[in-house]
């Protein structure tokens, strides 16, 4: 009878599987595999990192719960992102707790993946070896022979090919079949920490066995294609012109590439407005839902064509093995900075939005240098900017000189680089002891040819997960900021609709008008910086809102706008507000100053404290608003308007 | 681990005396003789498989000259030449 309960129980009840491995041991291409690429980017509290989670395929017969973890180096003074593996395999993460572990072992370098397996056949789990890129080791002149490596190492061992799913069914099959067989005792199991010894017992054990032939050890690698291409790419001289054609394509596909798709998202969102408007009885609430929640929807959109581009390239590179070469490169001149060679891939997706951008520095090791990178993204001119540097440029130069507006946003972009890193050099300086840098000790994997299913479905996981992650308080601050700017305190103390130079948002624009005077602005300039906090191209519809442009396309509203700026006076002078002098410091202020609260939000969760984030905030927008003014007063004082 | 030392550079490496992995030419092998440099450091770099007697070639130098691009027990890994300078070979 009880043996009858248990069985049902054991048909019924669902393992949970952990892939552990080393970083680029094709973890997440099983997991593609496995799963059918049925999975999904899940959050956890404490630390933040993202773990992808799904179910085996139907298929396989049995199901299992896949928890794909993230790549671990060593134990030893992990990132991050090592530190949640590790807490995870050693079974003290409190969400997740593995019945089993898949240990996804590269064949061609047996011995340091074993070292790490070591590790976790100690945990007293099931384990099964999946070993991957058995298709690399003709190229290394190798063979491994698998069951001879499964009887020396004590656990079962399963050769699968992730890219084509072969070997995946046996691997599923195998796991529950041994998912209550911890190899306790077993070779793998009693290999020591110490790593002198247990590099020497793993290598008598390989060799005892014969589970491994060598041909020469000369011969090993020299004249692979990794090899050929590594030549080119890190040469001396070809070295950088083949990075920065790299990362010239790179921004050339965010940037053109995304613009159609972008104007296309745009349009549609303010269609749909339009729409809402028409259909709807005209009410608050019908304004609400139009311009507060659709707008605040469209601000997040817009962007999602850029930030699946970036996501999509960045895994392109990342999947290809150019990626680690390109952090390679930059490593020397970035640790000058007292950066890491890893800071170069945040400091890039900063280009985009700074919100992937200090996700991605889960990745560096080190913490200081971590808290360094996260620092200076802000700096970084993120695509949300371009909106309001290509409205204020073409409000400060005259049209017809697009050349000229091309070469000043081209300056401004340089321009955020060179600041980023005069302020990582004199903070490392100033603040941290740059003399003490981590260990860079990064793996240069083999080139692969890209796998376009993984890599598309791992941009979708990445994107999506952005979109909620950062959506949510866009569209929340857009909505608050509609209802400020469209409601005031009326004397009763009832809050009642009211028009733009009566509500809330003005209100407190004119009580920030003697700090915004300074600046040579007035309230409705503030305004449209305070809104920019949502996101900062909102300065540029709310700029729209408080200087009455109506306009029914995008193109007219533009017009609309510059020629409203042209013409704007400070309320009962006949004094212009948008001088070249007030635009420029307009600029400077966008240049330095930390208007998203995404970031923000961003920033704590990663560094768990408020401490960085409201740094970081007070900081750049001090900064950017002493600058501004300054450069306005000086540009008066030369006799600029 | 005596078999290995039989191989055809054993010759070249007796006369050689120690010198760190950050100076030595590119493109040859060496053999690990000790790690000398601080202690946390060293650990990770033993983890991560440059342990003493184990056999390690420097395949690369970035264009600046630094990181170093050392292949190991079949990875190849970047270390910057300050890593790399603790690695004693002969």
């Amino acid at each position: 009878m009880t043996t009858r309960i248990q069985e049902v129980e054991d048909q019924t009840r669902e393992l949970t599987v952990c892939l552990v491995g080393m970083p680029n041991s094709g973890k997440t291409t099983l997991m593609n595999a496995i799963t059918g690429g049925n999975f999904k980017t899940a959050n956890y509290p404490g630390v933040t990192v993202s773990l992808l989670r799904g179910k085996s395929k139907a298929e396989f017969g049995c199901t299992l719960n896949v928890v794909d973890l993230p790549g671990v180096h060593s134990p030893v003074a992990p990132s991050p992102e090592e530190e949640l593996a590790c807490r995870v395999i050693e079974g003290n993460h409190e969400r997740v707790r593995p019945d089993a572990f898949v240990l996804v072992v590269d064949a061609t370098q047996l011995e340091r993946h074993l070292k790490f397996a070591g590790f976790v056949a100690k945990q007293g789990k099931a384990v099964v070896v999946a070993l991957t890129m058995m298709d690399l080791l003709r190229q290394s002149d190798q063979s491994v022979d698998v069951e001879k490596l499964a009887r020396a190492l004590g656990v079962p061992v399963v050769p699968v090919d992730p890219r084509t799913g072969g070997g995946v069914p046996e691997l599923v099959k195998t796991v529950h079949a041994f998912a209550d067989a911890p190899p306790i005792g077993s070779a793998l199991a009693r290999l020591p920490d110490e790593p002198v010894s247990a590099f020497k017992l793993i290598r008598e054990l390989l060799q005892r066995s014969h589970a491994v032939r060598r041909a020469g050890r000369l011969s090993v690698g020299m004249d692979s294609p990794t090899a050929r291409i590594d030549r080119i790419v890190l040469h001396r001289y070809w070295g950088f012109p083949v990075f920065f054609v790299v990362l010239i394509s790179l921004f050339a596909a965010i940037f053109w590439a995304a613009q159609p798709f972008m104007d296309l998202i745009d349009a549609g969102f303010s269609d749909a407005g339009d729409l809402l408007l028409r259909v709807l009885p005209d009410s608050v609430i019908s304004r609400f839902l139009a311009q507060g929640i659709v707008g605040g929807i469209g601000a997040v959109a817009v962007f999602f064509p850029q930030i699946m581009i970036l996501f999509f390239l960045m895994t392109l590179l990342e999947d290809s093995g150019y990626l680690a070469r390109g952090a390679t490169l930059v490593d020397r001149p970035l640790s000058y900075l007292g950066l890491h060679g890893r800071s170069f891939v945040p400091m890039l997706s900063g280009f985009a939005c700074a919100i992937p951008a200090v996700l991605a520095a889960r990745a560096i090791p080190a913490r200081r240098e971590r808290l360094l990178t996260i620092w200076i993204i802000p700096l970084m001119s993120c695509s949300a900017r371009l909106p309001v540097y290509a409205l204020l440029l073409s409000a400060l130069l005259p049209a017809g000189s697009a050349w000229k507006q091309g070469l000043s946003l081209a300056a401004i972009y340089v321009g955020s680089l060179l600041i980023a890193s005069l302020t990582a050099g004199l903070a490392s300086r100033l603040v941290f002891d740059y003399r003490k840098p981590s260990l860079l000790a990064m793996e240069l994997p083999v080139y692969r040819s890209p796998r376009w299913k993984p890599i598309l479905r791992m941009t979708w996981a990445r994107g999506s997960s952005y979109l909620r992650r950062a959506g949510v308080p866009i569209m929340t601050v857009s909505a608050c900021l509609w209802l400020l700017s469209n409601f005031a305190f009326s004397s009763q103390s009832i809050v009642t609709p009211a028009k733009m130079e009566t509500s809330v948002a003005a209100q407190l624009g004119h009580k920030m008008e003697p700090a915004l005077r300074p600046m040579g602005v007035d309230w409705r300039v503030g305004v449209g910086l305070i809104s920019a906090f949502a996101a900062r191209e909102v300065f540029v519809s709310s700029m729209a809102i408080v200087f009455h442009v109506d306009g029914d396309d995008d193109q007219t509203a533009q017009a609309g706008l510059l020629e409203q700026m042209r013409t704007a006076t400070f309320p009962g002078t006949s004094q212009l507000i948008f001088t070249p002098s007030s635009i420029f410091g307009l600029i400077v202020f966008f240049f330095f100053s930390l208007q998203c609260f995404s970031t923000v939000a961003v920033v704590r969760r990663e560094t768990n404290s408020w401490r960085l984030a409201g740094l970081q905030l007070a900081f750049y927008t001090g900064v950017g608003y002493i600058l501004a003014v300054a450069s306005v007063q000086i540009l008066r004082a030369l006799g600029v308007a | 681990m005596k078999v290995e030392n039989d191989s055809h550079f054993h010759l070249e490496t007796e006369s050689a005396p120690a010198r760190s992995l950050s100076e030595v030419p590119l493109n040859r092998w060496w053999r690990i003789e000790r790690l000398e440099g601080p202690h946390e450091e060293c650990n990770r770099l033993l983890d991560l498989g440059f342990t003493p007697g184990e056999e390690v070639i420097v395949t690369h130098a970035a264009p600046l000259g630094d990181p170093l691009v050392i292949r190991v027990r079949g990875a190849l890994l970047a270390l910057r030449k300050r890593e790399a300078a603790w690695i004693f070979v002969e």
